[in-house]
């Protein structure tokens, strides 16, 4: 599975790209370059046939001689239809290579961005959208990349074997293309304003359909059933009517096009006739007559396709415009190993939301290895807010010290140091073992059982998409076990409990001691049964921090008392 | 479904009689242009003079092939768009005829999927599918007619190579389709992982798994990426074998002819022939590959025409007439005796509930969450049918309310708005052109929102988007649209549930003016504590027992 990447060297331009396929690039231009002249062999031998029969039948050349030249016939065209085999893989493959080379960029890009940027509603869209513009840009490159030689040798080469024929007819013939060019350029705006129509028409239809089932109990209970069908009928009439108009243009014009090509063919066949029947020295034969008409027709079927190769660019710069922004080159990150413990020590805190406002007026504790600190507060009083200050996603005021170091400052050893379980598991679709180890080497089994699940689980227990093929609690041990698996010096754990009994918690609790005996764990929790052996509690209550003990709290804070008892008097809660 | 293909078929019945002309002409207009150039050859190898008739007749018809087919071509685009709209409308008919049940049970992303993606497929059926097969074959046995009577031994080299050709095309199109639905089920799954990595991002950070998660995309990716070369492999093994083959034809025919005697006059070739027989080689190829493909659309939609089918299946409901019922209510009491109901068989939510409101009262429904007030007022306003007992509205029976008179009967607040699309005045009248601009302004009148409508740039006009308006507006909005045709009923359900105190001061002073001389039923604890209006407990631990009259 691990793959061998391909550097691109400055991901902001789409030449990197493509440079980074030299080799691939290099066998479509020779195979592309030999298939495309090599098709003006179709027409030259359909000539030479007909001219050998006609000898033939003339009595100047016997039937070994067709045998010969058919079986030329034969060997040239496997050889032709040999390169057009090698040309369309090879550009196919340079397409998919570049396709593969891009999404892997985007989605580096993804998952570098600071968590603020990533919160905004419309980063999934946009990631989504971008992915889409990748699918359209490559398509777009590949068909430049195949109309460079399908359109452009081939028609140089056709008109190359017109010329030989004939330059003086070769030259009339070729005026009628351009004029089917010009007028294909002049109608381009009605085929683009129809289908630009249509597809508006085709997203209001989309929108009335969804406003009509989406709302259909609305309108029962007001009585609107027909009057809206009544509607929705305008709708579909709208859109059948631009739909019919888009397709007029599109269809109607191609044949026109065509016929003003095929002008030429009255040229051909009467100039042709005269030079065959002239009786000069270097008068045509058939040969010369068929091949001249085969190849100009052929011509012109291949030229009206270069509308699509320009239509296929543009679609192309468009998608690339909004891809742009988000291809950037992040370099490879050493990770140090997980810092020794040390003594974490906050004084004056105080939580910075990105419009400016802070929570928590300054708080002070400090802890050493192996003590846990319980955190609790009514619901929604920031419990999870506190926890998140130490990914320092957010600014803070004041300091929080790991050894006599300030986290904020430790760009990439803070992921070393500090260890985090969110309020919602962020699982990943995948097995068990994959969520707990997360690609690194280590016995999942162990941290199922040090979180009490081995007995419901086994590492390669299906996890769902999002964690949906486990319980709540399930969910929430098994975060649990993936954050013991990496430990880290201190391990902030946001509600890892909320959904297990008693005596699992008791249980899990001590396995936490002994796994993690050196690290120091900030464990936020609104069930307290726990929290007279905690070696520090922090208290929440309307924005304000109290670092302090349970039994302090006990005496100190009449809430936090009524909370504790209220939770332990009845016994076994839920 | 079968009905409504009907009647589009026999409505655009021209349309049908066209497109078989056309298709008649298409495909003689692609035969005979070679013959005239068989002509042409033959008498240049007897060096006779062109004249320019022939020449001219040749351009002409090749000319008419090309307007034929770009006839056929719009015809056909035509007749599909036909089909799509008159299929549409049919599904939009079925769903007036729908149980208010069915929009519960189904996801409106799925049915809006059947109007949208399963009436384009039978449209790509119709188009690309059935008429685009039968196109082809004419082709193809024109062509071979033509080939026939020319040479016929060509024509039976032609047959014979033609039906492994359709073999092999159909076998590089299934693997083909299998590496495409390989490819899309790992792009799908690769595009998951963004909503996942978004979502995780903080697991991701804290751990420093970028790459490690980069490493499952790139898997996913790389997926995609073999699945898309084998296809690719696929296609380029494919695309040489037509043009080889016809070299073949070409040159065994040309070997043949040359060889005298018997076999050329069973090949039958002079040098016209030879030059039109080659263009027909190259012809007969073409319609057999799409014939192939079409076969493969076939099959991909009949999945989509399933669906539609089954949409149309659906089991209907009894639609209320508007005959026979009286022009006005005699009264606008509201009587339920013994109600019973579930919305499946096996469990009950309404359980013999009995209670009377008079007409110009006040009540209010309350107990606790779960006893099915919510479903009382879905049946007042006839959604469902109740399983016994009796819903009579001013003496009538609900469920036979027909839809013409619901909005003066009825004036029903939701307990959250339901948006719909259009402007602000079409969320009052919700497109109902029976509604005045008097009654709109009156009625936002009635909601206190005059100010705030006005206030906007486009007033009315403006288009209503769910952020535009606070939650304490939209309920106000919900309000005017239940009052705009001024109905004799109000039925207001736990209207002020979503709203923070502020808003709900405004709600409140809308409602009183809204409740004036109606018969009102409300469910919420905090209207019947303000406003004083009779109280119908439902239920309690031991059943219902619907007392207070």
């Amino acid at each position: 599975m691990k793959l061998k990447k391909k550097e691109i060297k400055d991901p902001s331009k789409v030449m990197s790209f493509v440079k980074a396929e030299k080799p691939i690039l290099a066998l479509v231009a020779v195979s592309g370059t030999i298939f495309n002249a090599g098709m003006t062999a179709q027409p030259y031998f359909e000539g030479q046939l007909a001219q050998m029969l006609s000898d033939i039948i003339g009595g100047n050349k016997t039937a070994s001689d067709m045998i010969t030249l058919a079986l030329i016939y034969v060997a040239v065209i496997v050889l032709v239809q040999a390169a057009r085999f090698f040309k369309r893989l090879s550009v196919r493959i340079f397409a998919n290579n570049v396709n593969r080379s891009m999404k892997r960029i985007l989605f580096r890009t993804l998952t570098h961005k600071p968590v603020a940027e990533i919160a905004e509603e419309s980063a999934g869209d946009v990631m989504t959208k971008a992915i889409l513009d990748v699918d359209v840009c490559v398509e777009g490159i590949r068909k430049f990349t195949t109309e460079i030689f399908d359109t452009g040798v081939l028609l140089i080469s056709y008109i190359t074997t017109l010329v030989i024929c004939d330059w003086k007819l070769a030259l009339i013939s070729l005026i009628f293309p351009p004029i089917a060019y010009i007028l294909a350029a002049m109608m381009k705006v009605h085929v683009e304003k129809s289908a630009a129509a249509y597809k508006e028409s085709a997203g209001m239809l989309n929108e009335a359909t969804l406003d009509r089932v989406g709302n259909a109990i609305t309108y029962r209970v007001f009585g609107q059933d027909e009057n809206q069908n009544k509607l929705y009928e305008n709708n579909l009439l709208d859109y059948e009517k631009k739909g019919i108009r888009s397709g007029l243009w599109e269809t109607s014009l191609q044949p026109v096009y065509h016929i003003i090509t095929l002008i030429s063919v009255i040229f051909i066949i009467y100039f042709g006739a005269q030079n065959i029947l002239s009786g000069e020295p270097n008068a045509w034969t058939i040969a010369e007559f068929t091949t001249f008409l085969s190849c100009f027709t052929k011509l012109a079927q291949k030229s009206s396709n270069t509308a699509k190769l320009f239509n296929a660019v543009q679609k192309m710069k468009v998608s690339w415009v909004r891809i742009k922004p988000l291809m950037k080159n992040i370099p490879h990150e050493e990770i140090p190993a997980p810092d020794a413990p040390r003594t974490l020590r906050v004084d004056d805190l105080s939580f910075v939301f990105s419009d400016g406002t802070e929570l928590f007026n300054s708080v002070s504790f400090s802890a050493e290895p192996g003590e846990i600190i319980g955190v609790t507060g009514a619901v929604a009083s920031g419990k999870s807010v506190f926890g998140r200050v130490f990914l320092c996603d957010n600014k803070y005021n004041g300091s929080i010290r790991f050894g006599d170091r300030e986290l904020s400052e430790l760009i990439s050893e803070r992921r070393q140091i500090v260890g985090y379980m969110g309020h919602d598991g962020e699982l990943f679709q995948g097995t068990v073992g994959e969520n707990i180890l997360l690609g690194d080497e280590a016995d999942a089994n162990e941290f199922l059982k040090l979180v009490c699940m081995d007995s419901e689980l086994t590492p390669d227990s299906a996890v769902g998409n999002g964690g949906t093929g486990l319980s709540g609690g399930q969910q929430q041990r098994l975060a649990l076990a993936r954050t013991l698996c990496h430990k880290r010096a201190v391990m902030v754990l946001d509600d890892p409990f909320s959904a297990v009994d008693k005596k699992t918690e008791r249980e899990i609790l001590d396995n936490i001691r002994k796994t993690a005996s050196d690290s120091i764990i900030i464990l936020i929790s609104h069930r307290l049964s726990i929290f007279p052996e905690l070696e520090q509690v922090l208290w929440i209550e309307n924005g304000t921090i109290t670092a302090s003990t349970h039994d302090e709290l006990m005496k100190s804070s009449e809430k936090y008392s009524e909370l504790y008892m209220m939770q332990t008097a009845g016994g076994e809660e839920k | 479904m079968k009905a409504v293909l009907l009647k589009i078929i026999s409505k655009n019945k021209l349309l049908v009689i066209g497109i078989v002309a056309v298709i008649i002409g298409a495909v003689v207009s692609e035969v005979i242009p070679p013959l005239v150039l068989e002509e042409i050859v033959n008498r240049l190898t007897d060096r006779e003079n062109i004249a320019f008739q022939l020449i001219m007749t040749y351009f002409l018809l090749l000319a008419m092939s090309n307007a034929f087919n770009a006839l056929k071509q719009i015809l056909i685009t035509i007749f599909g768009q036909k089909i799509t709209h008159g299929m549409r409308s049919g599904m939009c008919a079925k769903l007036t005829r729908l149980p208010a049940d069915y929009f519960v049970s189904n996801k409106p992303g799925a049915v809006v999927s059947r109007f949208v993606g399963d009436a384009d497929t039978l449209e790509s059926l119709f188009t690309k599918g059935i008429i685009g097969m039968a196109i082809d074959a004419l082709k193809i046995i024109g062509i071979l007619a033509v080939v026939f009577t020319k040479s016929a031994g060509l024509g039976i080299l032609m047959t014979v190579s033609g039906v492994p050709l359709f073999f092999i095309t159909k076998y590089f199109r299934k693997k083909m389709l299998g590496a495409q639905l390989k490819n899309r089920a790992a792009i799908s799954k690769a595009n998951s992982y963004i909503p996942e990595a978004i979502k995780n991002i903080r697991t991701i950070h804290a751990y420093a798994k970028e790459e490690f998660m980069e490493e499952k995309y790139d898997g996913c990716i790389k997926d995609s990426f073999d699945a898309i070369n084998e296809n690719n492999f696929l296609d380029s093994s494919y695309s040489p074998i037509i043009p080889l083959l016809s070299t073949v034809l070409i040159a065994v025919m040309m070997i043949c002819s040359a060889m005298g005697g018997e076999l050329r006059s069973f090949f039958g070739m002079s040098v016209g022939t030879a030059v039109a027989v080659i263009s027909y080689v190259t012809k007969v190829f073409k319609p057999l590959e799409e014939i192939a493909m079409e076969i493969q659309s076939v099959q991909s939609a009949i999945a989509g025409v399933r669906r539609i089918n089954e949409f149309f299946e659906e089991e209907e409901r009894e639609i209320p007439m508007l005959e026979g019922f009286p022009e006005k209510l005699d009264s606008t009491d509201i009587k339920l005796e013994d109600v019973h109901f579930g919305y499946n068989e096996e469990h009950e939510v309404i359980k013999g509930t009995t209670f009377c409101v008079n007409s110009g009262e006040f009540a209010t429904l309350t107990g606790r969450t779960g006893l099915g007030k919510s479903t009382i007022f879905k049946l007042i306003l006839g959604l469902y049918k109740v399983k016994s007992g009796k819903i009579l509205v001013g003496g009538q029976n609900a469920e036979m309310i027909p839809d013409e008179k619901k909005r003066e009967i009825f004036g029903y607040v939701e307990q959250d708005f339901s948006l719909l699309l259009g402007t602000i005045r079409e969320q009052v009248t919700m497109r109902d052109p029976n509604i005045t601009d008097e009654q709109v302004k009156k009625a936002l009148d009635i909601a206190c929102l005059t100010e705030t409508i006005n206030s906007f740039e486009n007033g009315l006009e403006t288009k209503c988007t769910a952020t535009q308006l606070s939650q304490g507006q939209l309920q106000l909005l919900s309000i005017a649209r239940a009052v705009a045709k001024n109905p004799s009923i109000l039925l207001l359900d736990e209207i002020t549930a979503n709203l923070d105190s502020s808003t709900e001061e405004q709600v409140m002073n809308a409602l009183r003016a809204a409740t004036e001389n109606r018969t009102v039923v409300s469910i919420s604890h905090r209207l019947y504590e303000t406003s004083g209006s009779r109280e119908i407990p439902l239920g309690s631990a031991f059943g219902d027992q619907g007392k207070s009259f």
